[in-house]
C-alpha cells in the first residue's frame, strides 16, 4: 500500500473517530438535559465551532502518530513529494466531495420544506460534512488504485 | 466508442538505458515513483510537459515514447 493510500485511510478513520466520539459526547449532554439542541439553535453554532477546533487538534496528533509509525514501518523511507498526478487525484476527489456536501445541504433544505424540525438542517450539515470527507478520501484511494 | 489511452514504452526504454530504475526516472523528471508506475501501467496519462521531460531523459522524440491509441483500434 502506498503512502498516499495509507494517509487517506488514516483520514477516513480519524474523521469517523473524532466525529463519532464528539457526537456521542454531545448526545449524552442532550440526554442529560444539559443542552436542548432541538430548540436552542445558537448552541449548534457553538458546538460546531468547538468541533472544528477539536477536529484540527486531534488530526494533528493523529498525523504525528501516523508519521512516526509509518517511519518505523518503512524504515525512514522518504515521503513522496506531491506531483501533477497527486494534484489531479485531489482535484477530482474534491469535486466528488463537493457533490456529496451539496447534496446533503439540499436534503437539509428539503427536510425543512416538508415540515421537519429546524435542527435537521444542522444534522444534515454534520452528516454531509462527514460523508463528503469519506467520499473525498475514498475517491483518492480509488483514483490511485484504478487510475485516472 | 472505446476508451482512448496513451500508450508508452517507458519500461523498454528504461531497460535499454542500463536498467534505469523507476525511482531514478522519477527523480530525473521530478515526480514520485508511484506516478512513473502509473504511467507505465497506463493508468495515468502524463501532462504534455511531463511527457516531454520523460522523452528528453531517453533522448527520444515524444512520439517514440508515447503514442495515442483509440480503444476501438485493435493495434
Amino acid at each position: 500500500m502506498s503512502y498516499r493510500e495509507k494517509e487517506n485511510l488514516v483520514n477516513i478513520f480519524s474523521g469517523l473517530l473524532i466525529t463519532g466520539v464528539y457526537a456521542w459526547m454531545v448526545y449524552q449532554r442532550q440526554l442529560a438535559g444539559q443542552i436542548d439542541l432541538t430548540v436552542n439553535y445558537n448552541k449548534w453554532g457553538e458546538i460546531l465551532l468547538i468541533f472544528m477546533g477539536i477536529s484540527i487538534v486531534a488530526r494533528i496528533i493523529i498525523y504525528i502518530i501516523f508519521h512516526i509509525i509509518n517511519a518505523i514501518a518503512t524504515q525512514g523511507e522518504d515521503i513522496p513529494k506531491e506531483d501533477e498526478r497527486d494534484k489531479l487525484v485531489k482535484l477530482k476527489s474534491t469535486r466528488n466531495s463537493h457533490y456529496v456536501f451539496s447534496g446533503g445541504f439540499v436534503l437539509g433544505i428539503l427536510a425543512l420544506a416538508i415540515g421537519m424540525p429546524i435542527y435537521w438542517i444542522f444534522v444534515a450539515f454534520v452528516v454531509s460534512g462527514l460523508l463528503s470527507e469519506i467520499v473525498d478520501n475514498t475517491s483518492q484511494i480509488y483514483y490511485y488504485r484504478k487510475g485516472l | 466508442m472505446g476508451k482512448n489511452i496513451i500508450r508508452n514504452n517507458i519500461r523498454k526504454l528504461r531497460f535499454n538505458q542500463g536498467e534505469m530504475t523507476q525511482q531514478q526516472l522519477a527523480d530525473e523528471v521530478g515526480v514520485s515513483r508511484q506516478t512513473i508506475v502509473a504511467i507505465e501501467k497506463e493508468k495515468y496519462s502524463p501532462s504534455l510537459e511531463l511527457a516531454f521531460r520523460i522523452a528528453r531523459v531517453f533522448d527520444r522524440r515524444l512520439e517514440e515514447v508515447f503514442w495515442y491509441r483509440n480503444g476501438d483500434q485493435t493495434k
